[in-house]
């Protein structure tokens, strides 16, 4: 009975937020979504009038129509592979380098390792455009590293507008929130621990992969999957070092939506993306329950 | 058992250490015989952990040497020492289960999964855990835990075991029953052992033999018995058991003026309500009932005595007579004969 009632209580109060969510970010996608499938009416109406090559639906359920279009452009499926590419080996670099400072520092615990973390951690308080345009000085054209090769008469190659400065940006702008999420998770390793591995005759590699690595990992899921979210869904970073061509497909959604006028095709990609955003969500709660099973919480 | 015949467990010559430009440990000596059992006794602070530190190869020592089974270990890292250590919150591995824990060092040591499997359920039926191999850390009790870390000591089959306080987080009884356990363990096992603690009882029902430390030194080291009849100095006096101190001179039974210290242990004064030759007279102050016996506060007229009685217990307010049967006189802090 009191259970019932508290449980009520419960509900009641995370309705608030959960209204919130739901008309705020639960509308809009389906709103979103229908739109993709070509319904045209309600609230699609301005859009559908205003845009250009809208598909309106021919099932009582819509019609594949524009994802058809979007599957069929080479651009996209450019785009599609290189926002994988980049996601993937932005991330990989990421968490390498974020375990990498971590490792060090929870090894070491001297000073020179906690300021090297808290150097890593300053970009974390500069803009995303301006670190953007940082590095876009820095390895432009015109750039300090191929003016200062130059004076050896070395030719640097100049790496904006390439898929590298993408992920040069990428792993720039989430490195910080990498390396606070480990350290932090490393950090709460107790000396014991460790020291105990010590005991067993372990060198330092074992303490690692068998020791700091399992017991960070759910911090370190955390930030691989946060990472691969951001960098999927960037878009200052390879706008302003990328190529123009093939382009994350953050830039290429405002394209279709803004330049090309095309906004049923662009909200596809969204889609896309969102669906790839989630597989990564389903990654990080699966390996948290299973984290949580194996520890006796659940 | 202390014959060096025997052989050397373990031998401390001259250790020193400064941490934050402190002396903690200075000029220590210890020499344990094969198969003994050794206790740190002494004070929050005296440094025993960082002793223990040592012999286990976590701290580096700033002089001195450290022998294991005779050899010398001293420059050798943790991880090359013969030596396995059980720590205070026994620093199983959360992520592993209780076989996975005990199975660690000897994965390390490369042997095959099947001897793995086997010297790993030995170790836990030694400890009366193999129903729970498959359990990880969290799922069981203090005291369990507290028996897995043992078995992944001992699994290693090292030349010296360390304990640091293995019993200070588990309840009063558990407590009792456990450090019986690791005692008939180490006897059966011939195990060199050593073990931090700052609870007498612990120290006095456990080893061979206690060193008791003030202050990053040794101030006594001697069987169980010996520190309590013949504490050697006016610190162990005062920190095994209960005394009733004085300062003074002791003649005939009388406490005179002077600069010695009088120590009497409370089982070496004796209660009644007749007087007795060289006896004092005092007003029992307070009857505190310990088990199988009671402490008998008596006030007299220039201070307390702290008795222990058996029988013939009096009551509060009565008058009795103590009389003193043995007294330990120390000069400088120093037992003198
Ligand atoms: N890394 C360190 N830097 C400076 N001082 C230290 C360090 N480690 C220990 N000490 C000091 O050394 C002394 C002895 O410490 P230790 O841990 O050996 O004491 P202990 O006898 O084990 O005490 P406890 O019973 O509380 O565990 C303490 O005064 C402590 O403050
Ligand atoms: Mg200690």
């Amino acid at each position: 009975m009191k259970g019932a009632r508290l449980s009520i209580l419960g509900l009641t109060l995370s309705l608030p937020p959960l209204i919130l969510v739901l008309v705020f970010v639960g509308l809009p996608i389906v709103i979103g979504f229908t739109f993709s499938l070509g319904f045209t009416k309600g609230p699609n109406r301005i859009i559908s009038i205003i845009g250009q090559q809208i598909h309106v639906k021919d099932h009582w359920w819509g019609t594949f129509a524009a994802y058809s279009d979007v599957f069929h452009d080479s651009r996209f499926l450019g785009d599609l592979g290189l926002t994988l590419f980049v996601t993937l080996l932005s991330t990989i670099l990421v968490i390498l380098m974020g375990l990498a400072i971590s490792i060090y520092q929870r090894l070491i615990r001297s000073k020179q390792a906690s300021i090297l973390v808290t150097l890593a951690i300053v970009p974390l308080f500069v803009p995303v455009v301006i670190s953007a345009w940082a590095i876009h000085t820095f390895y432009g054209g015109d750039g300090f590293l191929r003016s200062f090769f130059s004076q050896f008469g070395i030719n640097f190659p100049t790496l904006t507008s390439t898929s590298s400065a993408i992920v040069i940006g990428s792993v720039w702008t989430s490195l910080p929130f990498a390396i606070l999420m480990i350290s932090s998770g490393m950090q709460g390793i107790p000396d014991a621990l460790i020291d105990a591995a010590k005991d067993c005759g372990a060198p330092i590699i074992r303490i690692v992969s068998h020791i700091l690595i399992p017991l960070a990992k759910t911090p370190i899921i955390i930030a691989a999957s946060f990472t691969a979210i951001g960098i999927l869904g960037s878009f200052t970073i390879p706008l302003f070092l990328g190529p123009n061509q093939p382009t994350m497909l953050g830039v290429e959604i405002s394209n279709f939506f803004g330049s090309y006028n095309r906004p049923q095709q662009s909200l596809v990609m969204a889609f896309i993306v969102f669906m790839a955003a989630s597989g990564i969500a389903i990654l990080y709660v699966w390996s948290n329950v299973k984290s949580a099973k194996e520890s006796g919480r659940i | 058992m202390m014959k060096t015949e025997d052989g050397m467990g373990l031998e401390l010559r001259g250790l020193k250490k400064i941490l934050g430009g402190r002396v903690i440990i200075d000029d220590l000596d210890l020499s344990v015989s094969k198969g003994e059992m050794v206790s740190l006794l002494g004070p929050s602070g005296c440094g025993k952990t960082t002793t223990l530190r040592m012999i286990a190869g976590f701290l580096a020592v700033d002089s001195g040497q450290i022998l294991v089974a005779g050899k010398d270990v001293t420059a050798l890292g943790p991880d090359k020492r013969p030596s396995a250590m059980v720590f205070q919150n026994y620093a199983l591995w959360p992520h592993m289960t209780a076989a996975k824990n005990v199975g660690f060092p000897l994965k390390i040591k490369g042997l095959s999964k099947i001897e793995i499997k086997e010297k790993v359920e030995a170790a836990l039926e030694l400890v009366n855990l193999l129903h729970h191999k498959d359990s990880r850390p969290g799922q069981i009790s203090g005291g369990e835990q507290q028996r897995v870390a043992l078995a992944r000591a001992l699994v290693q089959e090292p030349d010296i075991l360390l304990l640091d306080e293995p019993l200070s987080n588990l309840d009063a009884k558990l407590r009792e029953k456990v450090r019986e356990d690791i005692r008939e363990l180490q006897r059966r096992l011939g195990i060199t052992t050593v073990i931090v603690t700052h609870d007498q009882e612990e120290a006095l029902s456990i080893s061979d033999r206690v060193a008791v430390m003030n202050s990053g030194r040794i101030e006594q080291f001697s069987s169980p018995q010996d520190l309590y009849r013949q504490p050697q100095t006016e610190y162990v006096a005062t920190f095994i058991g209960s005394l009733n101190r004085f300062e003074g001179d002791l003649q005939n039974g009388q406490i005179l003026g002077g600069t010695d210290v009088i120590g009497i242990r409370p089982e070496d004064l004796t209660i009644s309500r007749e007087p007795m030759e060289g006896s004092h007279s005092g007003i029992v102050e307070l009857v505190i009932p310990r088990g199988h016996f009671f402490e008998v506060v008596v006030r007299r007229k220039d201070g307390i005595f702290r008795a222990f009685a058996s029988e013939n217990i009096p009551t509060f307010g009565e008058h009795v007579h103590v009389k003193i049967k043995k007294a330990l006189r120390y000069q400088n802090g120093k037992l003198v004969a």
